[in-house]
């Protein structure tokens, strides 16, 4: 299961998607090997969580 | 003292030492990265679980993990001495009756590789048996696959395009002692990837030793195989970070936000690593020049293969506008994977 993470600032789309299991940040980078896992996650019609809400300092 | 050639011996020169391989031509031949077990970054000991060990060699299941990979002290004794720090012990667990393969292998990366299409290449490594082996004739599978798709990863070698046709499918021997095997082949053109896999099917129930051990393994362009290629223990440790990097209290340098965000912190990677990374960051402990608190989870990241850059939640509250830094306490720790 993953969840995504928030839009920070100074970005326009989310760039990063959180592994639960081990609360791993992977990047949205084709090159990277967890981020192709999370792509064939996806492809077998799993999403996943929204953000959380950020908190504040 | 004249030049003695040997045609059973190889050459002596006139000091008295003896080469018994021919020299190979190239710099930095070896492709395959920690071959003399050098860099645990990781630690020293996995248990039965998928995934990388030493640096750069990862177990593989087959649906299953029948199998613990752990640091040994037991290395080849070759005439100048004790050439290789350490071995690499892959071990069926005592006791255990799975009977899936018993696996280790080492993905090289699409750019350390291309060039060897077409070429003959030789593979030279030590190995020895547990001395409870079970593998039938007390064989130890040695595989090089190749691939013509860049980079897909270790795990999924058995959908690479080479993988039904090694280039090599050898049932290497194992002893209890040390003996040092090599095989040459030619590889095909066009490719991409390669990877080198080791690995036994046990059998009956596992007694207190059912493993094999390696060291010293070497994938160079030659027919033949050339002493192996010894790299400085700082070279070797750069090599392995451009795949995987850990730290205990990581050097973040950044900011308390005002708003939205906790604290945003950054630091530039002493490697490029190969792809932007896979970060797993603990409780990192956090100071802001007035109050400590600990990170609790991340909000946002800014990863790339040279840095990396965190919107961190914290369990406490820190000043916004404060600078902050991961300061030096405790043992929590960063890790950054991008490993094939």
């Amino acid at each position: 299961m993953y969840k995504l993470t928030n839009l920070g600032f100074g970005q326009t789309e989310i760039t990063s998607v959180i592994r639960l299991s081990d609360g791993a940040c992977i990047p949205f980078d084709q090159a990277n090997m967890d981020f192709v896992e999370y792509n064939k996650w996806l492809s077998l019609g799993n999403q996943p969580l929204p953000p959380d809400e950020p908190t504040l300092s | 003292m004249s030049l003695i050639l040997d045609g059973t011996n190889g050459e002596t020169f006139p000091d008295g030492s003896l080469q018994a391989a021919a020299a190979s031509p190239y710099v930095l031949k070896n492709r395959i990265i920690n071959g003399a077990m050098q860099i645990w970054q990781r630690g020293t000991s996995f248990a039965s679980t998928a995934g990388y060990t030493t640096d750069r060699w990862s177990t593989i299941g087959y649906g299953s993990y029948n199998e613990t990979v752990s640091q040994s002290t037991s290395v080849p004794t070759v005439t100048t001495g004790n050439a290789f720090p350490y071995s690499l012990k892959v071990q069926r667990p005592a006791s255990s009756t799975g009977t899936v393969p018993v696996l280790i292998g080492q993905a090289i990366e699409s750019v350390n590789c291309y060039d060897l299409s077409s070429q003959t290449v030789t593979l030279s490594f030590w190995a020895r048996a547990g001395t409870n082996y079970s593998s039938s004739g007390s064989t130890l599978t040695t595989q090089l696959v190749t691939g013509t798709t860049a980079d897909q990863g270790i795990t999924s070698y058995v959908t690479w395009a080479g993988y039904a046709s090694p280039i090599f499918n050898a049932s290497t021997i194992l002893t209890t002692s040390w003996q040092k095997f090599s095989y040459t082949a030619t590889l095909g053109s066009g490719i991409l990837e390669a990877a080198i896999i080791f690995y036994f099917t046990p059998s009956g129930t596992a007694g207190a030793d059912d493993s094999y051990y390696i060291t010293g393994v070497q994938l160079e362009i030659g027919t033949s195989a050339t002493p192996f290629e010894r790299r400085l223990y700082d070279k070797e440790l750069i090599s392995c970070q451009r795949y995987y990097q850990t730290y205990t209290q990581p050097p973040l340098r950044g900011v308390v936000t005002a708003t939205t965000f906790s604290t945003r912190m950054a630091m530039v990677l002493p490697v490029i690593m190969r792809a932007a990374p896979t970060a797993v960051v603990g409780a990192l402990p956090m100071y802001d020049g007035n109050a400590t608190t600990t990170v609790s989870s991340v909000s946002a990241t800014y990863l790339s293969a040279q840095t990396v850059e965190f919107d961190f939640n914290t369990a406490g509250s820190l000043t916004a506008g404060r600078p902050a830094i991961v300061y030096q306490t405790g043992s929590s720790s960063m890790t950054l994977s991008a490993e094939l």
